[in-house]
């Protein structure tokens, strides 16, 4: 691995959509590496400031930078996965997460695919449809895709929001060693406290419309999180905080 | 963590959804049923026929229509004399021909239909120059263009062509459009984000997502293509099935025209059969 890459810095950023204020003014520096995962409350604006950052959305004031490149549109250096999922229904698990390496020209992308299913545990169903798929292997078929052009930046928006109780739970472990064995900057936008505090590096508080970041810490727990994490005394008070601040915000 | 993965994944194998269940539970009790009418008007015939509730020469018998059939396909052909229409072992060259005529019309507006269709779709410029023109044109009834098409070609398989074209090209064009229109903004965002060049779009994303539709547009058009191909063949020709069922309707042998109609039914269903097996294989992705 050189020099890490994929440091997202973002100052002063505004938007509005026409007389709404939806973003005021957010700044926020991450580092490369490290996963910042945005809390906030309902409507606040969380998921409109990932589509900035995704290039999906101009916005009025400000700048957005990764790595020193202005975000200018969309690009296969940020890849974003949204709670739906982006898998193409036409298209199988292998095409799929081949879809940005094929059209990028990539000539490993027969490897970086077979090794992502490996990953994704999606080795066997490489050959079906996405509607063939629970919805917990539909989103890593879907953070798979995404992961194929190896992006500096992983943008998740409330990526398993949709999923059950026992089936988001695993999926944040599998992410958190994916992630460990691709250092990627991420971004992840939830209202789900406990995904925010086992993913996240660490933690911004976002207030209710216009979004402003009312609070940014570090998260003081280690690269073994899981679900033993769960049951840590430290964990369930540091929880009970979060979520007064959350719902303060509101 | 693969151990808890394969935990996750096996028991969920490929879904077999209770409708597709369903669809297969009932299948044969259904097709058993589809039978009884045909029978019936069947058997209404032949009593029809024994009866004699209208001269023979205007309701022939099953039997005959049955033998007439035989004689089309299976008699021995007579050497060729220009100008005439033959029905004796003729029936593969006539049904040649007119698939032939029908065939190319259909594939030339298919082909103006989804292109012209997904430039409509995809380029807002393109729609607002041709919209309200193909708007216009779409509100003509099909058979208000044969009175030009013959003043301009006569009545013969010419005009024919150019009504099954016309015909034929509203429903593609208009599935497309509409389909390639429909297509979710987060597919396109999505393959943006991926990668995909702006000029690769419409043949990674806006084609296969509209397929389904288009297709759709494909059997409905393939049905009126169909529709037109006698149109055609009432003059100008001896080649065809209609130009046997026209000279057949000269010479007064009814059972010849129910020979046609006959044809023209089954080959009407076998073709909308095929084409419906030949889009599962390509939009089996689609639930439709």
């Amino acid at each position: 691995m050189t020099e890490a890459l994929g440091r997202l810095v973002a100052k002063g950023v505004c938007k509005s959509f026409g007389s709404l204020p939806v973003l005021d003014g957010i700044d926020l520096d991450v580092s490369a590496g490290r996963t910042l995962a945005l809390l906030g409350p309902s409507g606040c604006g969380k998921s409109t400031l990932l589509r900035v950052m995704a290039g999906f959305e101009s916005f009025d004031a400000g700048t957005v930078t990764v790595d020193g490149e202005p975000v200018t549109g969309p690009s296969p250096t940020r890849g974003m996965v949204a709670q739906a999922g982006t898998l193409f229904p036409w298209l199988t698990v292998r095409q799929n997460v081949g879809f940005g390496p094929r059209d990028r020209g990539d000539r490993q992308a027969a490897e970086t695919v077979t090794e992502l299913l490996a990953a994704t545990g999606l080795s066997d169903f490489a050959d079906a449809l996405p509607r063939q798929l629970s919805g917990g292997m539909r989103q890593r078929a879907a953070i798979a895709q995404v992961l194929a052009n190896r992006p500096p930046l992983l943008l998740l928006d409330e990526p398993f929001g949709a999923l059950d109780a026992q089936t988001r739970l695993r999926m944040h472990e599998w992410v958190r060693g994916l992630l460990a064995e691709r250092p990627t900057t991420t971004v992840l936008v939830t209202h789900d406290v406990d995904e925010a505090l086992l993913l996240g590096d660490q933690l911004g508080l976002l207030s209710a419309r216009p979004a402003k970041v009312v609070a940014l810490r570090d998260v003081p727990f280690g690269s073994d999180r899981g679900r033993h994490t769960l049951a840590d005394p430290a964990f369930v008070s540091l929880k009970a905080g979060v979520l007064n601040e959350v719902l303060e915000a509101s | 963590m693969s151990d808890t993965l394969a935990g996750v994944a096996a028991p969920m194998g490929v879904v077999v959804t209770p409708a597709t269940a369903a669809r297969r539970g009932r299948r044969r009790p259904r097709r058993l049923l589809g039978l009884i009418v045909p029978l019936l008007v069947l058997v209404c015939w032949q009593l029809a026929w024994q009866w004699e509730l209208k001269p023979r020469t205007i309701i022939p018998s099953p039997h005959e229509v049955l033998t007439a059939a035989d004689a089309f396909f299976f008699g021995e052909r007579v050497a060729g004399l220009s100008g005439v229409v033959y029905f004796k072992g003729a029936g593969w060259s006539h049904l040649a021909t007119s698939l032939g005529r029908c065939g190319q019309a259909w594939v030339v507006a298919v082909v103006v239909g989804v292109v012209l269709g997904l430039g409509l779709g995809l380029s807002r410029w393109v729609a607002d120059l041709l919209d309200p023109f193909t708007n216009a044109l779409r509100a003509v009834p099909l058979f208000a263009w044969l009175p030009l098409a013959a003043v301009w070609f006569g009545v013969n398989p010419t005009s024919g062509k150019i009504l099954i074209f016309i015909g034929a090209l509203w429903p593609v064009l208009v599935a497309t459009t509409d389909s390639v229109a429909r297509v979710p903004a987060a597919q396109i965002e999505a393959a943006r984000m991926l990668g995909t060049p702006r000029s690769r779009l419409w043949r990674r994303v806006y084609l296969p997502s509209a397929l389904p539709e288009i297709v759709t547009g494909l059997r409905l058009s393939l049905t009126l293509a169909w529709t037109c191909v006698i149109i055609g063949e009432l003059g100008g020709t001896t080649d065809g099935v209609g130009a046997m069922m026209n000279a057949a309707r000269e010479a007064g042998r009814t059972e010849q025209i129910i020979v046609g109609i006959l044809v023209f039914a089954v080959i009407g269903f076998a073709a909308d059969r095929l084409l419906r097996l030949l889009s599962r294989r390509f939009v089996s992705w689609s639930d439709t």
